[in-house]
């Protein structure tokens, strides 16, 4: 029971970090109908960042700022240079030109910060034991801040005018075109949210799950996978189906093999594509953020 | 779905096959000098790229044919080699053998792959064979078996009649015939009628399945003749390096094939190659120069280039370098294509013949009903768009759906060829229940249609359109195709039917130009045409006069009349209230989802019911003003 307890709270904390990703994915894919594979990046970035500069002697919260802004510059320039000058995005253009940017991520960072994987100092180190289940105080702050940045998003899709407008561009793109808003800014909009996002993951992540210049590509298709659990076009779903994706590669980890935790994000992906391809937490294949 | 992505080789425009001939022998002498010609360090890169063009080439097709892309050919390719190395090392099985066996299990992985996921959007197939790439190093890496990290050792270097290819020189000529060989079977499949059917999918996906097209099954298909290609590379790479590790199934080795693929220009067969030689080029020097400019650097480094060069190809010049060679080319021959044949104006009215068209011995005779509609429902959230719709079709007659806009009929029409799944009701087209079910079940079943909105092929000509019109006429599967003997003669009958059905319509002239740069009325005419090369008993009609002029209504008019005398069965949605009443024999009114009236041209011009609904009062139309009067129907 314990045993139990213990991973479904590592997956928990593991499934937050996915959630974040996952969100990004959504964020962009809804305005523009492109799934960005370079997500991950963002987040491996934003967590090679922040440990480079706590090492050159930032305090720690402002290391982590400077992780996220940079990120969301990356972001918001990949949009301007990449994205927005192609007139006809097409599911396959799409995919070849943001493999193309995450590759070109994934070779800076091995270039400036070399091969090896390093953790990020946890903000408050050290952790608790609740009843046999062993908490470490990071993971409780990366529960807590992906629950804050998490809600912060629904807000902003809620309650705002500009997230109005970017859900508006999300369901009847001419439209919202109608009534003035614009796409390209939307655009851009959505990849500044997916950069911030997928960053604040990448930085909460470091010091539990080490970060290396290659961690983008299984963070960013875990993070895909649960946004896919999540219908691919709703906030909420992509929180629950990074949290479900969490749990279950730490049960897949402790009760059957941890050699095949990887394995899980795939099959589940096969088996939900199969089953339900609106996603376990999609209720209608609509357009909804 | 998967809209036509990017500027391909037209897979199903015309080639010519001299310059095919030329092509490869040019290339064959390329080949074979390459060694001889390079210093062995540059042999060794060679080899490399000779290796990786098989699997670029597999993933160009998939990308070129299926419009899908896989972000793990690596994966497949590790399966061969594993599969291969264990063979040979451990069971001593003689390597030829072994290659076939290596192949057969790739194959198989990568349909249980495909099976669940080419139905869906293409960004679904990529990021899962991304994931599948990672499973598959996993797997490896754990396996004691395949020798965990360290991997399987001592395949030794091909021998053939008791001589040993070892030295860079040697196997790169050993590679030669078997690329070649590839390039051959790939160029066969994108000009055959399978390639010309998936090239017709990615530009209008609703109209290839319209002529019978079973687009799931032929992506299938190619995505596992892809993976085929990557196992073969595999084995091939097993040889060369002796050993094999969880590394050959590397997410950067995915990324390079696709550089190749898409720097050489999707689809197109030779460009594969081109970019496997410059993609190995570049890794090597990259590996060789990065490390001087970035001191320390170690790992992929040179995967910093192969980002840029995607990048930079998607947004500038994403047909690759296949793109650069035909715009040079046209530059250099100074005129342009485009202005080749003059524009046949109007073109040469049909043969003024009324006899029977198209009839066939095996079709049904006249009054069988082909064409039962039974309870059809559609609704659309709140909106019942059809309601209970019940309609029966026989051979040798024409039935006209007329309606108000609105009224249902177009989506009535997308539920009988199969387009739209009804929310209830049976559709049965000779004896074959329909609904629900794909476009090309009904087509299988002899009924197809042409679209309001054109659905032209636009990358092809109008002989082209027409050839996929024929698809389930002709047999030639993937294997015929890709071997050619058989399929080459079944290919110039198709040819020459299609082009006497052009003759048939006035088209003839046109035959060579590409669909799209023919007048709307005349793009109207190859979707007849392009829906009569199936040979259906049910042909659905949607507007087919809207944008005809007199001339053409009048000739199309009486194309219909000539079919149904062949004893075909034809079913129109139309506009032209007059036009249907005069052609045909009975007229279905919809409003609202609910047919109102049913009956011969006669009856319906006089059922107070459609006169209150739908033919009002026009002053200027005599016959309705009359007809208002006669009834007791009251305008609106």
């Amino acid at each position: 029971m314990v045993d139990l307890l213990q991973l479904v709270f590592a997956g928990l904390s593991q499934g937050a970090v996915y959630a974040l990703i996952a969100i990004g994915f959504v964020a962009v894919f809804t305005v523009s109908g492109v799934i960005n594979l370079a997500q991950g990046e963002f987040a491996a970035l934003a967590g090679l960042v922040a440990i480079s500069a706590a090492g050159s002697g930032l305090p720690l919260p402002a290391a982590a700022v400077v992780a996220v802004a940079s990120v969301a510059v990356v972001a918001v320039l990949m949009e301007r240079l990449a994205i927005a000058p192609v007139k006809r995005m097409t599911t396959l253009v799409s995919l070849i030109l943001t493999l193309g940017v995450s590759t070109g991520l994934k070779a800076l960072m091995l270039l400036v910060y070399g091969p090896n994987a390093e953790g990020l100092t946890p903000i408050t180190p050290g952790g608790v034991t609740v009843g046999g289940v062993s908490i470490r105080y990071q993971e409780l702050w990366i529960l807590a801040v992906a629950g804050l940045v998490a809600l912060a998003v629904y807000w902003f899709y809620e309650r705002t005018l500009a997230g109005k407008a970017l859900r508006a561009c999300a369901e009847q793109p001419v439209a919202a075109r109608l009534v003035g808003i614009s796409l390209g800014r939307a655009s851009l909009t959505a990849f500044l949210i997916a950069g911030c996002v997928g960053a604040v993951a990448g930085v909460l992540a470091s010091p539990v799950y080490f970060t290396s210049w290659e961690s983008g590509l299984t963070l960013g298709l875990k993070g895909f996978v649960a946004a896919t659990l999540g219908g691919l076009v709703s906030v909420r779903g992509a929180v629950l189906g990074g949290l479900l994706l969490g749990v279950l590669e730490n049960l897949t980890a402790g009760y059957v093999s941890t050699g095949l935790r990887d394995a899980v994000a795939f099959l589940l992906l096969i088996i939900v594509l199969v089953a339900r391809p609106s996603g376990v937490f999609g209720r209608h294949a609509e357009a909804r953020v | 779905m998967a809209r036509r992505a990017l500027p391909l080789t037209g897979a199903h425009g015309r080639r010519s096959r001299r310059g095919d001939v030329v092509g490869m022998s040019v290339l064959t002498v390329l080949l074979v000098a390459f060694p001889f010609l390079a210093p062995p360090s540059v042999t060794n890169v060679g080899v490399y790229a000779l290796i990786y063009a098989l699997a670029a080439l597999g993933l160009s097709l998939l990308m070129g044919l299926a419009g899908q892309v896989s972000l793990g050919q690596a994966g497949f390719f590790a399966i061969g080699a594993y599969t291969q190395a264990v063979l040979v090392t451990r069971y001593e099985t003689n390597p030829v053998l072994a290659s076939v066996a290596a192949v057969t299990v790739t194959m198989t992985v990568a349909l249980l792959v495909g099976l669940p996921l080419l139905r869906l959007r293409g960004h679904y197939l990529a990021l899962a064979t991304l994931g599948f790439g990672i499973i598959v190093t996993v797997l490896a890496t754990e396996s004691e078996f395949l020798g965990a990290t360290s991997g399987i050792f001592g395949v030794p270097k091909p021998q053939f009649n008791a001589r040993t290819y070892d030295s860079t020189t040697e196997y790169f000529l050993l590679l030669v015939p078997v690329v070649l060989l590839g390039l051959l079977l790939a160029r066969n499949v994108v000009e055959s009628r399978i390639g010309r059917a998936l090239g017709a999918v990615n530009d209008s996906e609703v109209a290839a399945e319209s002529l019978g097209v079973d687009t799931f099954r032929l992506r299938v298909q190619v995505f596992v003749l892809s993976a085929a290609f990557a196992s073969v590379a595999g084995t091939a790479f097993a040889h060369w390096l002796g050993v094999i590790n969880p590394n050959a199934a590397n997410f950067p080795l995915s990324v390079s094939f696709l550089l190749m693929a898409v720097l050489g220009g999707v689809g197109t067969v030779y460009g594969a190659v081109v970019g496997a030689f410059a993609v190995e080029g570049l890794d090597d020097g990259l590996r060789r120069l990065i490390p001087e400019l970035v001191p320390g650097a170690v790992g992929e480094v040179q995967l910093i280039g192969f980002g840029i060069l995607l990048t930079v190809i998607m947004i500038f010049l994403p047909g690759g370098l296949h793109q650069l060679w035909t715009t040079a080319r046209r530059r250099l021959s100074g005129s342009d294509l485009a202005a080749g044949g003059a524009p046949p104006d109007g073109g040469p009215a049909p043969a003024p013949d009324d006899g029977p068209l198209l009839a066939r011995e095996s079709r049904a005779p006249a009054g069988t009903p082909l064409l039962e509609v039974q309870g059809l429902t559609k609704r659309f959230g709140g909106v019942t768009a059809v309601d209970d719709l019940d309609l029966t079709v026989h051979a040798g007659e024409i039935v006209a759906l007329i309606g108000p806009n609105g009224a249902g009929k177009t989506t009535a029409f997308n539920m009988v060829s199969g387009a739209v799944v009804p929310t209830a009701g049976t559709v049965t087209v000779a004896g074959t229940r329909v609904e629900g079910r794909k476009p090309h079940v009904a087509a299988r079943a002899g009924a197809t249609r042409t679209f309001q909105n054109l659905q032209i092929f636009g990358s092809a000509t109008v002989l082209g359109n027409v050839m996929v019109g024929r698809h389930l006429r002709s047999r030639a599967g993937l294997v015929g195709a890709a071997l050619v003997l058989p399929a080459r003669r079944e290919e110039r009958a198709v040819e020459a039917s299609a082009r006497e059905l052009l003759d048939l319509l006035g088209l003839g002239p046109d035959a060579d130009r590409l669909a799209v740069d023919l007048p709307f009325g005349r793009q109207r005419l190859v979707e007849v045409a392009r829906a009569l090369a199936l040979e259906p008993d049910l042909l659905l009609l949607d507007e087919p006069m809207a944008g005809l002029s007199g001339a053409e209504r009048r000739d199309l008019a009486r194309l219909l009349r000539r079919l149904r005398a062949g004893g075909m069965a034809i079913v129109l949605v139309e506009h032209d209230v007059e036009a249907v009443l005069a052609l045909a024999d009975r007229v279905a009114v919809l409003e609202d989802g609910v047919r109102i009236a049913l009956g011969t041209p006669d009856q319906v011009r006089h059922d107070p019911a459609v006169i209150a609904a739908y033919l009002g009062v026009d002053p200027e139309d005599s016959t309705a003003v009359a007809v208002a009067e006669a009834g007791p129907g009251e305008a609106r």
